[in-house]
């Protein structure tokens, strides 16, 4: 009941409080929200399915490229070209996927050849003049355009990117309590065993791929419009991978809410040990690392899988 | 109303106490405009890799940065703000993008007036989004990406040269110094780093072969974490170019030096285009065989200027080093914010913003004629430098009027 | 395309592979026994650059002899990462321990940082530069120096293996582990022994890369993801087919250089592994475990 409670006047505040928010405040809110739905996309093949990609950024950056390209070259909305560039992201991560599962490729295999996609579409960007190569993409933003996906003031960002993550944890909920939501927990836990129960594992594991990879691609167009600049390294490189998995490991992979823990939990607390720490540098990132061994070594289960292991033992007595 | 007016007190009540009982009046009442133009300092943020990768070259423009304001705030400060200081705000962007989006944010919401940086090309994208939706004054420094200043933003301002002036004029030094050591320059070979500063040298270099009729032989792009470059520089001899121009990092414009020297590389000089290493004093220090005669088209202070002189020994004396481009940078780019802030007589950012766009500054310690601005916020006169190392020490040898050495070309080390 | 630069390619190709099967013995070794995927490989290689560079600024110390010292601390430093990071995890999901190294290649990075800033560091010896020419060739001596210690390393870790009770112990654990705690293996000994062997391997490699290789927080970058490709084509836990994976990948880098434009040399390396990882990621020489 109080859970309830808490999560109503949560949501309530996320709804209400960002147009009383100062600049630097809205921002910070902004970018955990981002990584919380960057997070939450990667969960669906990280945490359910429990095929751990180090390589999500080569989604990101299809999304982002696809919409951007379609805009610039074309002036098609990235309203338009977001969807599109989340299909053509769903087809690469299809591809990829395929090739992996069916080559029984797991665990660190798996995660080392999404590392190696991502960066080869990194330099495939870098070396392609067409696309812009190291220079970039600059996003028209100038003049305010809602139906072009251009805003002036940061406040429209904040509620489409609240939007998304909503959109997205509803579908993550929706499918935990669904058969693929069991097919992908049967597959988790133990493939084989899962195989011989009659599920399809290669195709269960390429469904959780397919819609990993196009929520992530959304995300890119999100980046693409509110930074208003694109280039190889930014879209496919490992800060966006790393980035992506960090919030659902911390808060809890394979649980609805765990990235939204765990975002609102870490990018927080990059900011504060930056604030904190400022004037050595790298020191910040140097507690940020030891910080991070400390709470998978004692939080294996995120955050999320503290609580709920609390709550058990609690129901226990 | 009339000059003596009877208070309440019935004292008489002059205009000048009037106004001045009103003033307090309004403090009381919480006026905060009034109270702020009577500020005694002007804030003034900068953003800088500070901690991170770039964290050494940050720390050279911030000496700049703050050697001019030492000198500005104790010769006075800016004094049509009645003697106000200049208090720099510190911004930590660690060269990532969200972070400079951010600091940003929180520079303007502290109340800077202007910001100064960011350094790195990538960052400043994303914080010129936020100086340009808030109005202020954003004086770009080190980044060179041409299309930071496209899109009709107004509030964004670049003093040195951007990246088609630095490789334009950095060649044309090239070519104005080979001619008059009567060494012909036919076939041009580049290497330059993958990332957006080497990719722009490198489509500038591309398209100025024509006007200036050379032959670009070969124009490589290499990660500049490869630890090995011997085939690159390997097609690079096979081409037979007469001159290697090279835009790259610390690292990486190391080795290529080292692996061309080992090859005999064959070209009449070894040239850096904004390279971070090739004027850089620690690195000449520490190389002193390497670095001899190497060539480097970079922002650098007029050693023809008395007053350069007089900035550079100051420099030298504070910091224990020696002013370099990012230092020459960070001092000018301060005071052309101080001549603005003069003339504007007001922390308003957009009269501070209609000051810098009328800038025309010649008391400046750069190799150019006055500081001026275009339309879209470039210097018009912004000129780089073309400096080579002699006996250990980066000279200026090029554009003559500036000179303080003649050049050594052709240089004959590479030959072997 | 000459035949010269056919030749200088194929010569730099095998000295930048020796370099990266040399940074890849420890990994692979460490991935055999641990079955971890140590990210934070090259930045204990790293550490251990700064050591020699330490040594060799303020005691002279040349860079080749300090292993003498570097070996023994980064064996020390091995285990007590194994211990006190490791071995308390080593139950945990596969992604956590993943993560785990990735946390403490960050805390390294960032400690060579805040101790010694970012700027670059040389140790300038008197072999530094010392090169000659194979005909059209160029070859530089420190790199020759590297591959050849990469050599001498493979037949080390082989001969150390076979010949002696430890490593008789690892390989058991490798293969076995069940096997070898009923054997009575002190299994966690034996696990601490392995980090510890690894690191040192990979500190040694520092060591012989200082002369011809600048020293920064950020070195691990130029190896990391070389290291992880050479390990997975040579097979995880054969050191011997690192040393043979990393001569493949580096005439892969260096031919990719010489014969394609731009930098898509960086392409050939990843598609070697990404075909490698499909199709044998037992490794072209067979690890010591398939999938």
């Amino acid at each position: 009941m109080g859970a309830k409670v808490a999560a109503a006047l949560a949501v309530a505040a996320l709804v209400a409080l960002p147009p009383l928010l100062p600049k630097y405040h809205l921002e910070v809110l902004i970018s955990v929200l981002f990584w919380a739905y960057l997070g939450i996309a990667w969960n669906l093949l990280g945490g359910y399915a429990g095929q751990f990609s180090f390589g999500h950024a080569a989604f990101f950056g299809i999304g982002a490229y696809t919409s951007t390209l379609l805009l610039l070259q074309v002036g098609l909305t990235p309203w338009v070209g977001m969807i599109l560039g989340g299909a053509l992201a769903a087809a690469f991560g299809l591809f990829e996927g395929y090739l992996s599962f069916r080559y029984g490729l797991k665990g660190p295999y798996f995660s080392l050849v999404t590392l190696a996609f991502a960066e080869m579409l990194r330099v495939v960007g870098v070396n392609t003049k067409a696309v812009g190569s190291s220079l970039g993409l600059v996003v028209p933003s100038a003049k305010a355009a809602p139906a072009m996906f251009m805003f002036s003031g940061k406040l429209p960002y904040y509620y489409i990117i609240l939007a998304m993550g909503a959109l997205a944890l509803a579908l993550t909920w929706k499918i935990g309590r669904s058969r693929l939501g069991f097919s992908l927990a049967a597959v988790r836990e133990n493939e084989d065993a899962a195989e011989t129960a009659g599920v399809d594992a290669l195709a269960t594991k390429l469904r959780a791929m397919a819609l990993s990879s196009f929520l992530t691609a959304l995300g890119g167009t999100f980046y693409a419009q509110y930074f208003a600049y694109i280039d190889p390294t930014i879209s496919f490189g490992p800060s966006v991978s790393i980035g992506a998995l960090l919030p659902a490991i911390v808060g809890g992979a394979g649980m609805v809410l765990g990235p939204v823990l765990g975002s609102f939990v870490l990018t927080p607390l990059s900011e504060l040990t930056r604030y904190a720490l400022r004037g050595r540098a790298g020191a910040d990132i140097m507690l940020y690392g030891a910080i991070l061994m400390l709470v998978i070594s004692f939080l294996p289960q995120g955050i999320v899988g503290l609580v709920r292991e609390r709550r058990a033992r609690a129901g226990q007595r | 109303m009339s000059e003596h007016t009877r208070g309440l007190s019935g004292e008489p009540v002059n205009r000048r106490t009037f106004l001045a009982t009103a003033g307090a009046a309004a403090t009381v009442a919480g006026f905060p405009a009034i109270v702020r133009a009577q500020a005694r300092e002007v804030k003034v943020g900068y953003l800088l890799p500070v901690t991170g990768p770039l964290a050494y070259e940050a720390g050279l423009a911030l000496n700049g940065l703050t050697l001019a304001v030492d000198e500005i705030n104790a010769s006075g400060g800016i004094k049509s703000l009645g003697g106000a200081k200049i208090t720099m705000m510190p911004g930590d962007t660690q060269n990532k993008v969200e972070l400079g989006n951010s600091e940003a944010s929180r520079l303007i919401d502290q109340g800077a007036v202007a910001i100064i940086g960011p350094f790195s090309s990538l960052v400043a994208f994303s914080v010129r989004q936020v100086t340009e939706k808030n109005k202020t004054p954003f004086l770009l420094l080190a980044a060179v990406a041409d299309n930071l200043t496209e899109g009709g933003l107004k509030y964004i301002f670049r003093m040195q040269p951007n990246g088609k002036g630095m490789a334009t004029l950095t060649v044309n030094n090239m070519f104005e110094m080979a001619k008059n050591a009567n060494v012909p320059i036919k076939r041009v070979a580049m290497m330059h780093e993958e990332g957006n500063f080497g990719t722009t040298m490198g489509n500038h270099v591309e398209a100025f072969s024509k006007t200036m009729g050379y032959e670009l032989v070969q124009r490589i792009p290499y990660n500049l974490r490869s630890p090995d470059l011997t085939s690159e520089l390997s097609k690079i001899k096979a081409a037979r170019p007469d001159l290697l121009i090279v835009s790259g990092y610390y690292g990486d414009s190391k080795l290529i030096a080292e692996t061309a020297a080992k090859l005999k590389i064959g070209v009449t000089a070894l040239v850096g285009l904004a390279n971070a290493a090739y004027s850089n004093p620690k690195f000449i220090a520490e190389n002193r065989e390497l670095t001899e005669h190497l060539f480097d088209g970079n922002y650098w202070y007029n050693p023809q200027s008395a007053r350069a002189r007089t900035v550079f020994d100051a420099y030298q004396k504070k910091f224990g080093s020696t002013m370099a481009n990012h230092g020459v940078q960070g001092y000018q780019v301060t005071f052309v914010l101080k001549d603005a802030l003069g003339r504007a007589a007001s922390t308003d950012r957009d009269k501070i913003r209609d000051a810098i766009a009328k800038t025309n500054l010649t008391d400046q310690i750069l190799t150019q004629d006055a500081i001026r601005f275009d339309d879209s916020g470039e210097g018009i006169n912004a000129t780089p430098a073309l400096i080579q190392v002699q006996n250990g020490k980066p000279v200026v040898v090029g554009p003559a009027r500036f000179a303080e050495a003649k050049p050594v070309f052709p240089v004959p080390k590479w030959k072997g | 395309m000459t035949w010269g630069l056919l030749l200088q390619a194929g010569v730099s190709g095998l000295l930048l592979g020796g370099v990266y099967g040399l940074v890849a013995s420890g990994l692979s070794l460490i991935f055999g026994v641990l079955r971890i995927i140590n990210f934070a490989h090259g930045a204990v290689m790293m550490l251990a650059m700064y050591t020699t560079y330490w040594l060799f600024a303020l005691a002279g110390v040349d860079p080749y002899l300090s292993v003498i010292l570097t070996a023994p601390l980064f064996f020390a430093l091995g285990v007590v990462i194994q211990k006190v990071v490791i071995e308390p995890n080593r139950l945990a999901a596969e992604h956590n321990q993943l993560l785990l190294t990735l946390g403490l290649a960050l805390f390294f990075e960032n400690l060579a940082l805040v101790l010694w800033q970012g700027d670059f560091r040389t140790v300038r010896v008197a072999y530094s530069n010392a090169s000659f020419m194979v005909g059209e060739a160029l070859v530089e001596v420190p790199r020759l120096v590297a591959s050849g210690g990469a050599v001498l390393m493979a037949v080390g870790l082989f001969a150390f293996l076979r010949l002696t009770d430890v490593g008789k112990a690892l390989r058991a654990l490798a293969e076995e582990p069940e096997g070898a705690a009923l054997v009575g293996i002190n299994v966690s000994r034996i696990r601490a022994a392995s980090f510890g062997l690894g690191s040192a391997c990979v500190a040694v490699a520092g060591a012989l890369i200082t002369p011809f290789f600048y020293v920064a927080p950020d070195v691990a970058e130029s190896f990391n993801i070389m290291a992880f490709v050479v390990v997975v084509l040579g097979g995880m836990g054969n050191f011997v087919g690192a040393l043979a994976g990393g001569f493949i990948v580096g005439l892969a880098e260096s031919l990719g250089a010489a014969f394609l434009p731009g930098s898509l040399k960086q392409l050939v390396v990843f598609m070697i592994f990404v075909i490698a990882l499909l199709f044998r990621p037992q490794g072209l020489f067979g690890g010591s475990r398939g999938r």
